[in-house]
């Protein structure tokens, strides 16, 4: 689904300083870059319609960033080991393993957490509206503000996949 | 040998691992606690600017970015030896309490309270949020959310974002707060002290008033007697943003009371081999092992170990529940780890109480918020207490402010011998003759979350939680048992 609505939002998620984790943050860059490039000075800009913006937070306070937006593509690092770094995944929230209603070690997960946000009467996107783009990492653990070269092999194709999704 | 693995696996971070061995009786034989290795932290800051600390290091973690913030600030001010003007301090301690409000709530409703609050045999999938708002209602549950909204939106008003906040400096703090602003925090800041109020009343609605709640919390399995860290200001009292570290032993006598740039003196770090994670201890008790008791260097430092270390709170709220809390437990220093979630909250009555305080001062509301630092940069150390525990940042540069050095203790790595201790403590109680089941693992995984343990200091993840699996393994290596809340099977058959 496409923001028609003004109510899309982009965040590219992970820690910009290590390494593989920040793709996300690169993506969402190149995405608020390629939303610049479209806007031709008539009617609303792509900004006003797509709201692009980077996070480095989980639980709780993710879902707290997704109230009042009818539809929302996070974008995220992911480390299955079972493909080859830079590999780009289209995931739905349901795709996350242990998403719903389990334990946590720390705050709770994403979908227990809007699904709390929600009994509350907060305004965020049904599940089905939230699409998740995730890169296989292979290096999350090394301070840098670089990801591998492997890893950035994925960004151009993630940042194609997200414009697709937002098409404003 | 009969092998169980706690494995809290994100899709990120790591594995933060704990392991339990058990002999050929099925009793507990060791444990082991691991997290993953974060590298490079050190070269990656070396050659920076120092100024440019607090917002690197605050996004060294996505649970208390604020807490790094203001321990780097401060590391920064003493690198520039400079004073920060009281407005400006007042103005870092607001936002600090804010932060504090924010954190403590979350903990409470939504890691540790559902433990009590949704009871610790309840199956894992009601032991969580949601779990907490079916028990306590909806509104309660609003309140939580109504919480974190109100304080985030102070953070963002005086740190710039609500989220990562940048506004403390070298020196001071980047931009002032209004007038109008600051009678809006007041506001929020009441609001916090009602909500404060309200949850203590109900830990003590629900949890001590029943029994079996208090005695879990007070049986042996999840008590253990160590030295207790916290900062306090000149008055002993507990203080989250400046003073003093003070360490009590178990028999809560002072052990010591240091100045930040000391801290080198009194607290060494400990490699084992099967650890990243170094394991901090008191240098002047030594190095025992993994063992409590007066003899033994290992210390706490929680929001427990606060109030163990401190002869009391500056607010009068947060003292009278202070008061009872000791007076229910049998007096100081408390060593049950379980009771780290009174403590909490009422840590969380105190910050509520000190931000109104704050709040409450025109000063607050100064302009002058900031003393440029001119004097020639060299070293410097900035301790705060972070709510998992005291966080400490040494800095040293070259006379250009160049960074040529950076060590950080973090809160969850004071207490990864504790951790590690109560683990072992509670999977001794609760695991004999092999008998083991979910509602067992939980109660030695309680014993973990007490410490709210913040594993990588870098968590993110996107499912936004720390999940356990568990592996237990007979003498022969076979998976006897197998009980997982967080496993990736349907991601690794999808993409396998």
């Amino acid at each position: 689904m496409a923001g028609q609505s003004g109510g899309t939002v982009v965040i590219g998620l992970g820690n910009p300083i290590l390494s593989d984790d920040g793709i996300g943050w690169q993506v969402a860059a190149q995405v608020r870059q390629a939303l610049d490039g479209q806007w031709h000075g008539d009617g609303p800009s792509a900004h006003d319609l797509v709201h692009v913006t980077e996070a480095c937070v989980g639980g709780l306070s993710l879902a707290e960033m997704l109230v009042g937006y009818e539809y929302a593509v996070i974008v995220d690092a992911i480390m299955t080991g079972n493909a080859l770094p830079g590999t780009v995944y289209h995931l739905k929230l349901g795709d996350l393993p242990g998403t719903l209603n389990m334990a946590s070690a720390h705050d709770t997960n994403l979908a227990t957490a809007l699904r709390a946000l929600r009994r509350y009467g907060a305004r965020v996107p049904a599940d089905e509206d939230i699409d998740i783009i995730a890169v296989e990492a292979q290096d999350v653990w090394t301070f840098r503000e670089e990801c591998t070269p492997e890893v950035q092999t994925g960004l151009a194709g993630a940042v194609e996949l997200v414009l697709r999704l937002v098409r404003v | 040998m009969t092998r169980i693995s706690i494995d809290p696996i994100t899709r990120l971070e790591g594995h933060g691992k704990i392991e339990i061995f058990l002999d050929a009786q099925g009793n507990v034989e060791n444990c082991y606690f691991q997290v993953p290795e974060l590298r490079g932290f050190e070269v990656f800051c070396i050659g920076r600017p120092v100024e440019e600390m607090p917002f690197l290091t605050s996004r060294i973690c996505g649970v208390c970015p604020e807490a790094h913030l203001m321990a780097a600030a401060k590391a920064c001010d003493a690198v520039y030896k400079v004073e920060v003007p009281p407005a400006g301090k007042k103005l870092r301690e607001l936002l600090y309490m804010a932060f504090y409000v924010t954190d403590h709530t979350t903990h409470f409703y939504a890691l540790g309270g559902p433990d009590f609050v949704v009871g610790p045999d309840a199956p894992a999938a009601e032991r969580n949020i949601l779990g907490v708002i079916a028990k306590v209602g909806l509104e309660t549950g609003g309140q939580v959310i109504d919480t974190r909204k109100r304080n985030h939106h102070v953070i963002e008003m005086i740190g710039g974002r609500p989220v990562h906040p940048v506004a403390a400096i070298p020196g001071g703090m980047s931009h002032p707060i209004t007038e109008e602003q600051r009678q809006e925090i007041i506001a929020i800041a009441r609001k916090n002290v009602e909500f404060g109020q309200f949850t203590i009343s109900l830990f003590h609605d629900i949890v001590l008033k029943n029994t079996g709640y208090v005695d879990l919390i007070t049986s042996a399995g999840y008590t253990q007697k160590t030295y207790y860290m916290g900062l306090v200001d000149g008055n002993n009292h507990v203080n989250f943003y400046d003073g003093k570290v003070r360490v009590v032993g178990p028999d809560g006598a002072e052990h010591c009371k240091y100045a930040p740039n000391d801290y080198r003196e009194y607290v060494a770090e400990r490699v084992e081999p099967w650890s990243y994670l170094k394991f901090p201890y008191l240098k002047k008790v030594g190095w025992k092992g993994f063992v409590d008791g007066k003899d033994s260097g290992v210390y706490c430092a929680t929001p427990l170990s606060r109030l163990n270390a401190a002869d009391g709170l500056a607010t009068p709220l947060a003292q009278a529940e202070y008061e009872r809390m000791y007076e229910t437990l049998g007096g100081k220093p408390v060593h049950h780890t379980l009771a780290t979630h009174w403590a909490r909250i009422i840590e969380l009555l105190y910050a509520a109480e000190h931000m109104l305080e704050l709040a409450e001062d025109p000063e607050v509301a100064s302009p002058d918020i900031r003393a440029i630092p001119k004097a020639t940069p060299s070293e410097g150390v900035g301790i705060v207490e972070a709510p998992r525990g005291t966080l400490t940042h040494h800095y040293i540069t070259d006379e250009k402010g160049i960074l040529q050095k950076a060590n950080l203790i973090v809160g969850t790595t004071n207490n990864n011998a504790p951790i590690y201790i109560s683990i072992r403590k509670a999977a001794e109680a609760l695991i004999q003759n092999g008998q083991v089941n979910d509602g067992i693992l939980n109660k030695v995984e309680m014993a973990f979350r007490a410490y709210d343990p913040c594993l990588s200091c870098a968590t993110h993840t996107l499912p936004g939680q720390m999940p356990l699996e568990l592996v237990v393994r007979d003498q022969s290596g076979e998976v006897i048992h197998h009980a997982s809340q967080y496993v990736a099977p349907e991601l690794l058959a999808q993409f396998g």
